[in-house]
């Protein structure tokens, strides 16, 4: 399925690549240095995007194009939700697209990491103090939500294919109807439980006082001028960088683990079961370590979505549907590359603001700039204006699903598996290399 | 006439190539036998005829036309009729109705009972039976019954007598006996004498291609070349 | 000791101790509740086990195709019932509701199954699981775009249609001491007769032969002269077409409605009832249907009575899926080697 992934029984060859040129090995303590920081020059680059987005946004919508920068470019709260929705779609991917079984009822795990920090924090649960801090009770949703994984895996990975797809399914849907119903939660359990205390939950270095910071919609922390580097940050922002740390942390912690050797195996059972069973591996624990992992950090996910939001609801955590969101990101952005659902989640969000009935969205702006004789002119028999409120008015689902179906059945691999394809390797790879070139060629 | 001819036919499955340029020539009215060691790719031609393993190089020609490539049931339609090895019986199907989806017109299907049961007396009191609780012999009956009933010029007939009791063998070895004199045939099968006996002529196939042919009249298992290729 | 007995039943939800009369009657009730719901599950059910069955594909979008049949049954109705229509007439329109819907959907299924379907039977299982999902998302948005553009809300039940249901279906009758709803007793006539109409397609038509046949062995089908890609068109064509009459039924049951969510909660269903009965197993699919039915119907009577947890009928289907798939991951009546899809 993906060529450019490595492959255990490949590893062998020490002086040669996986495409047979030689290896040259490093040949000082600096060399290695150095070749380690090329291999993460496109890493850093992202990085270095995502933390430079809200001083780029806040400066293109101050320009003359700023309406239009407006509806184009994700708000700053809307990256939030790519961030945690990101990192939930990469653990979905970890299980699904790397061993090839397809995590159907995934929603629960990050329903459980929601439910978790929310309940905990009404003093709803047991053990769990509503003082207890935030990053503990990510820690403690990370342990529940693998131990579920354990549980749910010992009997579905008895089944392989649909048969698996439809038994964590069927797992996810009584957890999503005994949380629609169970009275702890809150008065009104369909409606789900919001957090009561007005303080919000805080993220940052542990132990350190002026290092940590509220976050959360409308209670977060904003800072004035911060380090005394002149810099202002809103709450958004600050909540958006705290958030994207976790989920950097979370994303190497992901990527070190699909390049160490149980990384390798987990390819290998996507590649053929049987033979990696015939190698020697014993696939059932490797599967069911796969799935506590990809539990774990899909509880993470939807911890810090409780954290951000400060209440969660059946339908955004258990549901169907919010698999379905972690589905179409892998698929558009590239099943088994780890990283790419993320990018293919920021797809989903931006066409989703875009296409949103907010003040940002396309619809509004149309309304506002299109003059009012061609919004009442007809077209097709039908007023413009009505054209635009059902065609354009918060209709992203429509065309995510035209995109998905056109990906699932022309690119298959994906947005960052094409590329990868394209450059015939990953793209931290061929950057390494083409750096690596530069500087000897010096 | 040359009903059936492959020239230098290559198949693989996925990475694996089985066939490695097989030519093969059956006359109308034959009975050729395709012999040789498991694994060297006898399933393959048959399939490889039927288009299930569609060719990768080479040519197929049934008649005067050119068959490569084109879809399984097209071929079949063409009269190549096909009698598996484990029989694949439609084992939740009445015998019945074994026999009757395998006849092409649905007005010639009580025709095709009298052809099948005329044939296979044994079959008619379970003809209602479905087809998986019938014996091993019975269901090799079943399977040449249906490539009888399809209005075959050609039958492509793998492993008859694998797995069966030595007095049912006879029992297969005189149903293809019968069917010969209606159809032409290609047969594979492991048990050398029995091949011999109901083949006019053989092929002997070696990794993926023929090396050897002729006449069954007179060969033995000692010949130079059968021995090298056949003995384990 | 008394007083323990008490609080513990208290602790555990048992609020009293049924009688025995109760008990009779709580029978009937649960049979003939089992009945019209077990009527509907094999109806929702019966498409998708077909096209498994015949193509091994599990189509997600069965769902959204009930859906979309019980909004186009609303519309013949709405258009053709008025006030002073007759109880009869309304009965022989939402037959011809069924029959126009049956018509349209299966076009509509062959029609997907050629363009979309087609291109991906050589690609891993997953790859339909995919597409399949993409076509329920699209299918969704649409029907809400629909609904919108007309007045109505997509969330809820479209109440109109469900207006347009003769007097003698919301009518109450006496059958074994229970009182029961006209429209139930229609439910388990239509879901009899659609089991009837299958059983003799499966079994009687040469079409029939060929999906049994095709179920079990595609190769040796073909193999006899018969066009199995046109086969898979017309089955998932039927598939298509059957989840349209589901909807078409739902569309006059006040329990169900048409609204767009109706996609997803009969997808649910038709999954639990299609993997009990075992994948590509018609027969199991009816099996099971009655087993999901009564399921239901016992746990809706021990909820109402005992038991206050509102979602324990739907949580206790599941649960039952669960325990299939650990003690017979194939289904009751499925084969052993479908398991592989």
């Amino acid at each position: 399925m993906d060529p450019t992934d490595d492959r255990p029984t490949e590893s062998v060859d020490k002086t040669h690549d996986r495409r047979g040129a030689p290896i040259d090995r490093p040949t000082s303590a600096r060399d290695t240095a150095l070749r380690y920081a090329e291999t993460h020059i496109s890493h850093v680059a992202v990085v270095f995007a995502f933390v430079l987005y809200p001083v780029v946004y806040s400066f293109l919508l101050g320009t003359p194009l700023g309406d239009e920068f407006a509806v184009l470019l994700p708000r700053i709260r809307t990256m939030i939700a790519v961030l945690y929705l990101g990192l939930f779609a990469m653990s979905f991917d970890f299980i699904s697209g790397y061993t090839g079984y397809l995590s159907f009822g995934h929603a629960m795990f990050y329903g459980t990491g929601a439910y978790l920090v929310v309940m905990a924090a009404n003093g709803k649960l047991p053990i769990v103090s509503p003082e207890t801090p935030f990053f503990v009770l990510l820690l403690v949703a990370a342990a529940l939500a693998g131990v579920l994984a354990l549980a749910v895996g010992a009997v579905s990975f008895r089944l392989s294919g649909v048969y698996f797809a439809m038994i964590t399914l069927g797992f996810a849907e009584v957890l999503h109807v005994f949380i629609q119903n169970w009275d702890r939660v809150s008065d009104n359990p369909r409606d789900g439980a919001a957090v009561t205390s007005p303080d919000g939950f805080e993220l940052g270095v542990p132990g350190i006082d002026g290092l940590t910071f509220e976050i959360g919609r409308l209670v977060g922390d904003s800072v004035e001028n911060a380090f005394g580097l002149g810099i202002d940050l809103s709450s958004a922002e600050l909540s958006y960088y705290l958030i994207g740390a976790v989920v950097l942390v979370c994303y190497f912690a992901l990527q070190r683990i699909i390049h160490s050797p149980f990384g390798r195996v987990l390819i290998a059972i996507r590649e053929n079961e049987e033979r990696a069973r015939a190698v020697g591996y014993h696939t059932f624990f490797y599967k069911m370590g796969a799935f506590a992992i990809a539990g774990a950090f899909a509880a993470i996910a939807g911890g810090l979505y409780a954290g951000y939001r400060r209440s969660v609801a059946p339908e955004s955590t258990f549901d169907l549907f919010v698999t379905a969101d972690a589905l179409l990101a892998s698929i558009i952005g590239g099943f088994g590359t780890l990283a790419g659902p993320l990018y293919g989640h920021l797809f989903h969000e931006t066409l989703s603001g875009i296409l949103s009935t907010d003040s940002d969205g396309l619809a509004r702006y149309l309304r506002e700039t299109i003059p009012q004789s061609v919004l009442e002119a007809e077209l097709v028999g039908i007023e413009v204006l009505r054209l635009v409120n059902v065609l354009i008015d918060g209709r992203a689902e429509l065309y995510l699903g035209m995109i998905f179906i056109l990906f699932v059945l022309f690119v298959p691999r994906g947005l960052l598996g094409s590329v990868r394809d394209r450059l015939g390797g990953t793209v931290s790879e061929v950057v390494a290399m083409r750096v690596r070139q530069w500087r000897k060629n010096r | 006439m040359t009903l059936l001819r492959l020239d230098n036919v290559h198949a693989s499955y996925g990475q694996s190539t089985v066939l490695q340029g097989v030519s093969l020539e059956i006359e109308a009215g034959e009975v050729v036998a395709l012999i040789g060691r498991n694994g060297v790719g006898k399933t393959t031609t048959i399939r490889s005829i039927l288009g299930l393993t569609p060719p990768s190089s080479g040519t197929v020609q049934f008649r005067d036309g050119d068959i490569t490539g084109m879809e399984t049931h097209d071929i079949a339609q063409r009269g190549i009729g096909w009698v598996p090895e484990d029989r694949r019986m439609f084992s939740n199907l009445t015998v019945d109705e074994n026999i009757r989806i395998a006849t092409p017109n649905p007005a010639n299907v009580p025709d095709a009972f009298e052809t099948a049961y005329s044939t296979f007396p044994e079959l008619t009191e379970h003809r209602k039976k479905p087809a998986g609780d019938l014996s091993g012999g019975q269901q090799q009956m079943v399977a040449i019954a249906r490539g009888l009933v399809g209005d075959n010029d050609l039958l492509l007939v793998d492993e008859p007598s694998e797995g069966l009791a030595p007095l049912i063998v006879d029992a297969v070895a005189e149903a293809i006996e019968t069917v010969s004199q209606e159809a032409t045939v290609l047969l594979v099968e492991q048990n050398f004498p029995l091949a011999m006996e109901l083949a006019d002529r053989y092929y002997l196939l070696a990794h993926g291609t023929v090396v050897d042919s002729g006449s069954t009249e007179g060969v033995s298992r000692d010949d130079e070349m059968i021995r090298r290729h056949l003995s384990a | 000791m008394i007083a323990d007995v008490t609080a513990l039943s208290t602790a555990i939800g048992l609020t009293q101790l049924p009688l025995l009369t109760d008990v009779t009657i709580g029978i009937a009730r649960v049979v003939l509740d089992g009945l019209s719901k077990a009527a509907l599950f094999v109806l929702i059910a019966s498409g998708l086990s077909l096209i498994f069955g015949l193509m091994g594909i599990l189509n997600f979008a069965h769902g959204s195709l009930t859906m979309i049949g019980a909004y186009l049954g609303g519309v013949v109705m709405v258009v053709t019932v008025t006030s002073d229509t007759a109880g009869p007439t309304r009965l022989l329109l939402f037959f011809l509701a069924i029959a126009a819907v049956f018509g349209a959907l299966t076009a509509f299924g062959a029609a997907m199954e050629r363009t979309i379907i087609r291109p991906i039977y050589d690609r891993a299982p997953l790859f339909q699981i995919l597409l399949t999902f993409g076509v329920v998302l699209v299918l969704d948005e649409l029907v809400r775009i629909i609904v919108e553009f007309r007045g109505l809300q997509p969330q809820s039940d479209w109440q109109a249609a469900i207006g347009t249901a003769p007097d003698s279906l919301s009518t109450w009758y006496d059958v074994a001491g229970v009182s029961i709803r006209g429209l139930y007793l229609f439910e388990i006539a239509i879901g009899a007769a659609v089991v009837a109409a299958i059983y003799l397609f499966l079994t009687r038509t040469r079409y029939g032969l060929y999906i049994r046949a095709g179920s079990e062995d595609p190769e040796m089908t073909q193999a006899l002269g018969i066009d199995i890609r046109r086969a898979f068109t017309v089955v998932f064509g039927i598939g298509a077409g059957l989840a349209g009459v589901a909807g078409v039924m739902l569309m006059w049951d006040p329990r169900y409605g048409a609204s767009v969510p109706l996609g997803v909660e009969t997808l649910l269903i038709g999954f639990i009832v299609v993997i009990i009965g075992g994948l590509g197993s018609f027969k199991g699919t009816v099996v099971a249907s009655l087993l999901a039915g009564g399921t239901d119907a016992t746990m809706t009577w021990v909820f109402q009575n005992h038991v206050p947890f509102p979602g324990l009928p739907e949580m206790v289907l599941f649960v039952v899926l669960v325990g299939v798939l650990i003690v017979r991951p194939q289904g009751l009546f499925g084969l052993a080697e479908v398991g592989g899809h």
